[in-house]
């Protein structure tokens, strides 16, 4: 077979798949007696299926044209000099902060017994990787509306011990990034931002993901854009950038791409440590790494997915101005998601807290959604030090986290992803109505809602 | 180490310089990344294959600005089967394929600098000349070598370059002159700057030459740093 005929039986099947597309997902009417309202879903089209194909087709398998031009894309998108494609928003999480763990980070360098402040109300792998490091995690509250930090509970966290903050941007609204920077550079911390539900907000006009030394994002299907499992780790301190790369892939010295040899051309002529001098830098390991990879599949339904992202960032938007319009006449009883001043979020959910005197629980509220097929998360771990995981680890906990222990008790979200459309809001808005006038589930009795988010 | 991005690129001009020694312009297909003056680009003659596997290439220094994102120089001498692939085939509207950026042969402009360039050695400090700004305050004296007076390429770079900075210094030594480039016609020049980093680049036999004579004179084997290859 010629390339050209080769060419040429690509195009046809990328055609065939194009017209499954066309036939099997295309979008069908909305019918409120019978489809669900998801919290989050993958938002694909017949680009995005061609792309996966077309992948397939090279057979490459690990990472090549479409790795490269999606690291590529979504550096070009943050604006930093550098983006590893990792299997996960966890992995990338892990990838993150081990990294800054580096030897070769010298006195900088985070070590047991170092402290990390983080929040306790969050994603448990935000916080996983401080413990798994050997790390001292600090463990401070999140105020109502936002559920970001409490600017007030992070200065006082830090004390002599404390070498970094690692912190999410809570549903994609950005922490006070003026207080964290700050805090920052006068005790000269790392800052690892999790950005894994925020990919698209903004702080004073910047994106989020551009203010941490390194930071992280998420592409599990709940998230922005997704490519089924999948994460970046992104930074634009290419001494960081390569040591993440050395964690992510096994922990080698050599950043040489698979299939590739002596891009360096130093493969057979350095001296690391005690080994032969000449010793193959394709084997010379500087870390206690990982395969943390994604594949080159993956990474064409991110490429496909990159080019989509401003709509998706302003679909959701648009669907959360929607809801809380909605619902301002219940913040009596609900309280309302808030955007803080310089913010501008791209929302993951919708999210909300029913207030102590409501007159309802949080319960009553969320089974008469799911009764009507409208799914609601609860906002991840609640308080994360009361899950069995988390209830002997060495920590240090500043004031009692009441607020934490709250958002596991009356707190919940909905979705805004852009697979939710006009009529899915109606039907959302006109459920939310039916309970705030009265209507109830028979039999509800308070049960919390489904569990976390599947998102990293 | 930026992002590594494989840019299909146009040749839009070729200069014969003599001797065997070529630039070539080229212009990507898409806007150059950033890199860092002293980085390197893999330049391949041949299509990624239909396998996914980068083809046969090899590594040159950027000579262009990192300012410019829409076109991308490099010089190279003809010394074995694929630069002589490239002399023959290199013309004005031929596709090639680069990835770039590589390499940590990167000078710290922060630190005063003796730069050796022997050849088309010089082309790992082009894309650095071109960076320094009027004020740059750190001393910076380059020592050029060339085999003849025709093969300074980028002589009237370096010459723009120095009048633009003051900081900057250069000296040319054309070895049918003055002999082979070497430490000792350096060392008045050297000895008044700030206990400076020395960067080596050109052919193997020169490198070598220039480390013995540099200790020699006592400079530390971490001020050294060599744009070597194996």
């Amino acid at each position: 077979m010629t390339d050209a005929d080769a060419a040429d039986l690509r195009d046809q099947i990328l055609d065939l798949v194009g017209r499954f597309y066309r036939e099997r997902h295309a979008a069908r009417p909305f019918d409120p007696g019978r489809d669900a309202v998801r919290y989050a879903g993958r938002v694909f089209d017949e680009v995005d299926m061609r792309s996966l194909v077309d992948a397939s087709l090279d057979f490459y398998l690990t990472a090549s044209r479409y790795t490269e031009a999606f690291e590529s894309g979504f550096a070009d998108y943050l604006g930093v000099s550098d983006a590893l494609f990792v299997n996960s928003g966890s992995s990338a999480n892990l990838v993150a902060l081990t990294a800054l763990t580096s030897p070769k980070l010298g006195d900088r360098r985070l070590q047991p017994g170092d402290e990390v402040i983080t929040v306790a109300a969050g994603f448990p792998s935000t916080v996983a990787p401080i413990i798994q490091n050997g790390l001292l995690p600090v463990f401070v509250d999140v105020g109502f509306g936002h559920y970001n930090v409490d600017p007030e509970q992070l200065r006082a966290a830090v004390s002599p011990r404390t070498k970094a903050i690692m912190l999410a941007h809570t549903l994609g609204v950005p922490f006070d990034l003026d207080t964290v920077m700050r805090l920052v550079e006068e005790h000269g911390l790392w800052l690892v931002e999790d950005n894994c539900d925020a990919l698209g907000s903004t702080y004073r006009g910047r994106l989020t993901g551009t203010f941490g030394h390194i930071a992280t994002s998420s592409f599990y299907p709940a998230h922005h854009i997704t490519t089924g499992e999948g994460g970046m780790v992104v930074t634009s301190d290419e001494r960081l950038a390569r040591i993440a790369q050395s964690i992510r892939d096994w922990g080698r010295d050599c950043y040489c791409a698979g299939g590739e040899n002596n891009t360096c051309g130093k493969r057979f002529s350095q001296q690391f440590g005690s080994l032969p001098y000449g010793y193959d830098h394709k084997y010379v390991y500087s870390h206690l790494g990982y395969n943390l990879k994604a594949t080159d599949m993956q990474a064409a339904i991110g490429v496909a997915q990159l080019a989509k992202l401003d709509g998706f960032v302003a679909a959701r938007k648009r669907n959360h101005a929607r809801l809380l319009a909605a619902m301002r006449p219940y913040e009596d009883r609900l309280i309302l998601p808030t955007t803080p001043p310089n913010t501008d979020p791209s929302w993951f959910a919708f999210v909300v807290t029913v207030r102590d005197d409501a007159g309802f629980s949080r319960g009553d509220l969320t089974a008469f959604l799911e009764a009507n097929r409208i799914e609601t998360r609860g906002l991840f771990s609640g308080n994360l030090l009361r899950h069995p995981a988390f209830e002997t680890i060495e920590r240090r906990v500043v004031g009692d986290l009441a607020n934490s222990d709250a958002v596991m008790a009356r707190t919940f979200f909905v979705g805004v992803y852009p697979g939710i459309d006009d009529e899915r809001l109606d039907h959302m808005i006109d459920a939310f109505s039916r309970f705030m006038d009265g209507d109830r589930v028979t039999g509800a009795g308070g049960a919390p809602p489904a569990a976390g988010r599947e998102n990293t | 180490m930026a992002v590594v991005r494989r840019i299909a690129c146009t040749v839009r001009q070729v200069i014969d310089h003599g001797e065997h020694v070529y630039t070539i312009e080229l212009q990507p297909s898409l806007p150059v990344p950033r890199f860092r003056p002293g980085q390197f680009l893999h330049l391949a003659l041949d299509p990624v294959g239909h396998d996914g596997f980068w083809p046969d290439s090899r590594v040159f220094s950027i000579a262009s600005s990192p300012r410019e994102r829409d076109r991308l120089s490099i010089t190279y001498a003809v010394k074995g089967t694929f630069t002589g692939r490239m002399e023959r085939e290199l013309v004005p509207g031929r596709s090639v394929w680069i990835k770039l950026p590589y390499g940590e042969f990167v000078i710290d402009p922060t630190r005063d600098a003796v730069l050796f360039a022997g050849g088309t050695g010089i082309t790992a400090f082009t894309a650095f000349l071109q960076s320094l700004e009027p004020d740059h305050t750190s001393r910076v004296e380059l020592f050029y070598g060339a085999r003849n007076a025709e093969l300074f390429v980028f002589a009237p770079l370096v010459r723009a370059c120095a009048a633009n900075v003051g900081t900057l210094g250069y000296t040319l030594v054309d070895e049918q002159l003055d002999g082979r480039l070497g430490v000792e016609v350096a060392w008045p020049t050297v000895a008044t700057l700030d206990e400076p980093d020395v960067y080596l680049s050109g052919p193997p036999s020169m490198l070598e030459v220039l480390r013995t004579q540099l200790r020699g004179h006592d400079v530390a084997h971490a001020r050294i740093k060599t744009d070597a290859w194996e």
